[in-house]
């Protein structure tokens, strides 16, 4: 499973970090720090709440 | 229908507004959206068009459906945050300033981009999760002292007593200014709430430049002596690689003021009401009190209580609507959260539910202090929950709201113990 991210289009909300800062890390200003990851094995749930709680609809989960 | 006579004058829709989109609305003064505001956000979307023209206020739209707000808020070309365009409004500015000095700037909530981003760029790092995290233990401290002050009365208006004063001990100790500021402030919040409910003109320019009179001393204070404290980190910041002003801090303070404090003081008042309304709900979050980070985002859509201005940038067709340049629009956004097209049954509060409100807006201007506003709720709650005994809504004293650009609680009476 594949996560990717529409970077330019984040707004900061932060609530993808507040499911799993380890999934979603953040940089100085709050905003997202990465756009695309391997989902690593046993994590897939916290992904897909991850993308499920992004109010700009920026996260996209794909699904192998 | 004393209240209905008080509603703001009819104006003449314009030609190119159809009929079946006109539904009258006023936003200030409808009396059932006044008496309890989200059982009328809940009945508006049952029975007005998802984007409809009021003829109240002098006429404007309004923005309803989660999609309508959705894409509006993300479209600052067709819907600026600019009451006037930027040149327009600092022309008038600079010519108002020969007679009643120099007027503070809200920047960058009434900028659109490219210079939006300019102004906000800055302040990102001191309002983002990490460094408003740290401030978790000050703000629970101040939520527990205000709170133990009334424990034993066994009745509170909780407005007066805990939802005022919160934000702003927070608000003071943020910028690091004296406590004995507070007075001052707490009066300047009020008028700013009175105006805020209404509305006709009022004195807001006199109160901008109160509110950055009162933190003048503070703001000349940390230029050579930093703190720990927000007004220090904008000396330490730039704008657009160049070194902030005393001006550049004034109106940062100013943006601070207007829109963090009456909105984190309505959330709380609404959100509190909702639990005393709810004894079973308290009990399942006394008893397991991580739910209530879930609790504080089912209040947040439930009952979303901001309602942005937009101007009409450009004639255009917005979801098969004909609007035109300079006309009004707001984001209703109480309207968004409460879509049943959006939210399975919107009106039901579920702790379970997931997917993301815009409570705190969408788009580039998404609100700021989001951070800030969650931990101070969440904490809020936390404190009340375990500090109380189950409270209950007063039952000879209802509370009572005010609309406007924010939905709030006027008045909000809680009783506990025998």
């Amino acid at each position: 499973m594949k996560i990717r991210i529409d970077k330019s289009a984040c707004v900061g909300n932060a609530r993808c970090w507040a499911i799993s800062d380890e999934l979603f890390p953040l940089d100085e200003d709050g905003y997202i720090d990465i756009e695309e990851f391997e989902v690593p094995a046993g994590k897939e749930d916290l992904a897909r709440r991850g993308a499920r709680a992004c109010p700009e609809r920026v996260i996209t989960v794909i699904e192998n | 229908m004393t209240e209905a006579a008080s509603l703001s004058e009819l104006t003449p829709v314009p030609e190119h507004v159809p009929e079946t989109l006109v539904y009258d609305f006023d936003m200030f003064k409808d009396p059932a959206y006044r008496a309890d505001p989200h059982k009328r956000v809940l009945e508006l979307i049952d029975i007005a068009p998802p984007v409809f023209w009021t003829p109240r206020n002098g006429g404007h739209w309004m923005l309803v459906s989660h999609s309508a707000n959705f894409e509006a808020a993300r479209d600052c070309e067709g819907f600026s945050s600019e009451v006037l365009p930027y040149e327009k409004m600092e022309e008038l500015l600079e010519q108002m300033a020969d007679e009643s000095g120099r007027i503070p700037r809200a920047y960058p909530i009434n900028l659109d981009p490219p210079l939006h981003g300019t102004y906000r760029k800055p302040l990102q790092g001191v309002f983002s999760p990490r460094t408003i995290n740290e401030l978790k233990g000050h703000i629970r401290t101040l939520a527990g002292e205000l709170l133990d002050a009334v424990a034993g009365s066994g009745e509170c208006e909780f407005m007066a007593a805990i939802a005022e004063p919160l934000p702003v001990k927070v608000f003071l100790g943020m910028l690091g200014m004296p406590v004995d500021k507070y007075p001052e402030y707490r009066a300047l919040v009020r008028a700013h709430m009175d105006a805020q409910a209404s509305s006709g003109a009022s004195d807001a320019i006199g109160r901008l430049q109160k509110v950055a009179a009162a933190m003048r001393d503070t703001i000349e204070e940390r230029k050579d002596k930093r703190e720990d404290d927000i007004i220090s980190m904008l000396w330490g910041v730039e704008i657009d690689g160049r070194e902030t002003t005393q001006e550049d801090l004034e109106n940062y303070g100013v943006l601070l003021f207007i829109a963090g404090l009456d909105t984190v003081m309505q959330g709380i008042g609404l959100g509190v009401r909702h639990l005393a309304e709810n004894p079973d709900l308290q009990q399942q979050l006394r008893e397991d009190p991580s739910l209530i980070s879930n609790a504080t985002e089912e209040l947040l859509r439930r009952y979303t209580f901001t309602v942005p201005p937009r101007r009409v940038a450009k004639d255009m067709e917005f979801q098969g609507v004909q609007m035109k340049k300079d006309e009004r629009a707001m984001l209703f956004l109480p309207g968004a959260d409460l879509d049943p097209a959006e939210y399975s049954s919107p009106e039901e509060f579920n702790l379970k539910r997931e997917g993301a409100h815009i409570a705190f807006n969408a788009g580039p201007h998404r609100c700021l202090g989001s951070h800030l506003a969650r931990i101070e709720l969440n904490i809020l709650y936390e404190e009340l929950l375990a500090r109380l005994p189950q409270f209950r809504m007063d039952p000879v004293r209802p509370p009572s709201f005010n609309c406007g650009h924010v939905v709030g609680v006027e008045s909000l009476h809680l009783v506990w113990g025998d």
